[in-house]
């Protein structure tokens, strides 16, 4: 019975005031499509990380056929040079900087390129023929890029030494900072959407003063009179959470899964599948921040 | 069933105490009028009773409570027990009689079937029997007053506090509403009424208390509005303005004017 009582106020209440309860949905659901691109952004950077980060730090790429660098002048990589670049490798002048190091075929490299964007339409054109082959080193201080790159530039048979691990950061730094900015807008509209939900609250209360007096006097407990109101809150920014969540789907699944793999083939993208675990967090937040706020707006306005 | 002790309530420092040490003891059953001027303490009294404010020094007594020890969680348990009932009615303009009276049962958890049993009953004690269905705008002021009776009473109380229940009312209407106090106290319910209304006070010969900014003047069973007994002559004072007191002359400012 008293559950009914209650559902049914939260009906009449969220009614009563639709318009403030619309804006409490949009401006959570604004607040926290940015939170959620924050941690997309987040997401993508790890996916990235993963795959490369701690397996190669320092690539060495092997001269292979139509190789137009000038250390590949000779064609492609003879195995005596790729004989000699392994020993070098393991001679203690470069050993004492290097964890371990492995080689990788061109059909590794194919093998690797398609677990690596298996969700992305640039497989198919790709033939283990235009892999190069290479070393890749796994550094004890990556700091000590700059050695190993002047020891094997100018070997015979080495197209080039990329520092992966600098290209990579390069990348997460902006990526980083694009989060930071949709972090620090999610705060502001965060502000923005507690500040909403004590107004539409108190507006509630106040319009509801009558039936919450009344209940005061017959002796209605303290969580019979303030939970239709509490609920009203938090039911309007679970749902803006949903939609947010809603939305960061979308986006991941029509804007990088379809247009931006497109775009760029050879970048992986997450899923849509993986949005999905930041919907319960969205929600929990959302309905936690309106709780939280109404609760502290309804001690000062709604006497018990 | 209701005890002041030594009970001083000020609500600003500045001005005079609302009540000032009054000590009264109300018995189970009884039906007390509370009168004086206005602003001589009657709704603070009766606010005291109900814990809706706490009494600056002195104790009050509900039912053998303390009120000020009763924690702030089961003050709604100390409300169920007290009845209310207002000048203004105070029903849910959106709610027919009906749904006004079960109201107070659908907030404190009683179920549907006692509600829809108990609800009728009521009706029928002030009077409403087959007005269930009309909407507050569609009663007359003494019918509104009996539904806020009803939905007072509904979830036998054990006292009735009713602040001025007929000042909106005419005379005949309000000797009705009077007949139906009457009949809650004889079922054993102890009744405090706050009024202005003389007439019915001397019709219904009931035990009268009489305050004066804040004191207790007088208190006098089977009384009369005003003292038959003429020692205290403030009180012969208030007759001669009964129903539209005059600023007493010692403390200006003190009476209607301020509210
Ligand atoms: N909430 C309040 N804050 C400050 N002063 C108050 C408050 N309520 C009442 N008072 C003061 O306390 C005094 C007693 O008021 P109270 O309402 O008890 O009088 P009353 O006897 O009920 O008057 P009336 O017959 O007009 O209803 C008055 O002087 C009033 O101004
Ligand atoms: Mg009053």
């Amino acid at each position: 019975m008293r559950l009914a009582f209650i559902l049914s106020e939260i009906g009449s209440g969220l009614r009563r005031n639709l318009s403030m309860v619309v804006s409490v949905i949009l401006v959570t659901f604004v607040s926290l499509t940015f939170v959620g691109a924050a941690g997309m952004l987040q997401m993508q950077i790890n996916q990235m990380k993963g795959y490369w980060y701690d397996k190669v730090q320092v690539a060495i790429f092997l001269c292979s056929e139509g190789s137009t660098a000038a250390g590949c002048a000779g064609g492609p990589v003879t195995a005596e040079q790729q004989q000699s670049l392994n020993s070098l490798l393991e001679s203690p002048a470069v050993a004492q900087y290097i964890n371990d190091f492995q080689y990788e075929s061109k059909d590794e490299a194919y093998k690797h390129f398609k677990d690596q964007f298996s969700n992305s339409p640039i497989v198919d054109s790709v033939t283990p023929d235009q892999l190069p082959a290479s070393f890749r080193i796994n550094m004890k201080d990556p700091e000590k890029y700059q050695i190993i790159s002047e020891t094997f530039a100018s070997q015979p048979g080495v197209e080039t030494v990329i520092d992966q691990r600098q290209l990579l950061e390069r990348l997460f730094s902006v990526m980083n900072g694009a989060s930071l900015v949709a972090v620090s807008i999610a705060g502001v509209m965060i502000v923005c959407a507690i500040l909403l939900i004590a107004t539409t609250i108190r507006l509630s209360a106040f319009s509801r003063r009558r039936e919450t007096g009344i209940m005061r006097l017959v002796g209605a407990s303290k969580t019979v009179i303030q939970l239709p109101f509490i609920l009203e809150g938090v039911i309007a920014a679970v749902i803006g959470a949903a939609l947010a969540s809603a939305t960061l789907w979308a986006v991941a699944h029509f804007f990088l899964g379809e247009y931006m793999s497109q775009q760029y083939p050879d970048t992986a993208f997450i899923s849509s599948g993986q949005t999905l675990i930041l919907a319960p967090a969205l929600i929990i937040l959302g309905g936690s921040l309106a709780g939280i706020s109404s609760l502290l707006t309804l001690r000062r306005y709604l006497r018990v | 069933m209701i005890r002041f002790e030594n009970v001083t309530k000020v609500y600003d420092q500045k001005a005079r105490p609302a009540l000032d040490s009054v000590n009264l003891e109300i018995d189970r059953g009884e039906f007390a009028f509370l009168v004086g001027a206005s602003g001589s303490g009657k709704s603070t009294f009766l606010r005291l009773v109900l814990k809706e404010d706490r009494a600056t020094s002195g104790a009050v007594y509900v039912a053998g409570q303390n009120v000020a020890k009763i924690s702030s969680w089961r003050v709604p348990r100390l409300r169920r027990g007290i009845g209310v009932v207002f000048q203004d009615f105070r029903l849910l303009p959106q709610k027919n009689v009906f749904a006004n009276v079960a109201f107070a049962m659908q907030v404190i958890g009683k179920s549907r079937s006692v509600i829809r049993d108990t609800v009728p009953e009521v009706l029928k004690t002030v009077g409403l029997e087959g007005k269930e269905h009309r909407m507050p705008h569609e009663l007359s002021g003494g019918e509104q007053q009996r539904v806020a009776i009803a939905r007072a009473v509904v979830n036998r109380p054990g006292i009735l506090l009713a602040d001025e229940p007929t000042g909106n009312l005419d005379p005949t209407t309000s000797m009705g509403i009077m007949g139906i106090l009457d009949k809650i106290n004889q079922n054993g319910t102890t009744v405090v009424m706050a009024t202005h209304d003389d007439d019915i006070v001397n019709e219904m010969r009931k035990r009268v208390v009489e305050l004066k900014n804040g004191v207790v003047i007088r208190d006098e069973a089977k009384a009369l509005y005003t003292s038959m007994i003429p020692v205290v002559g403030q009180s012969r004072r208030l007759k001669d303005a009964s129903g539209r007191e005059t600023p007493d002359a010692g403390q200006p400012g003190e009476g209607e004017g301020q509210r």
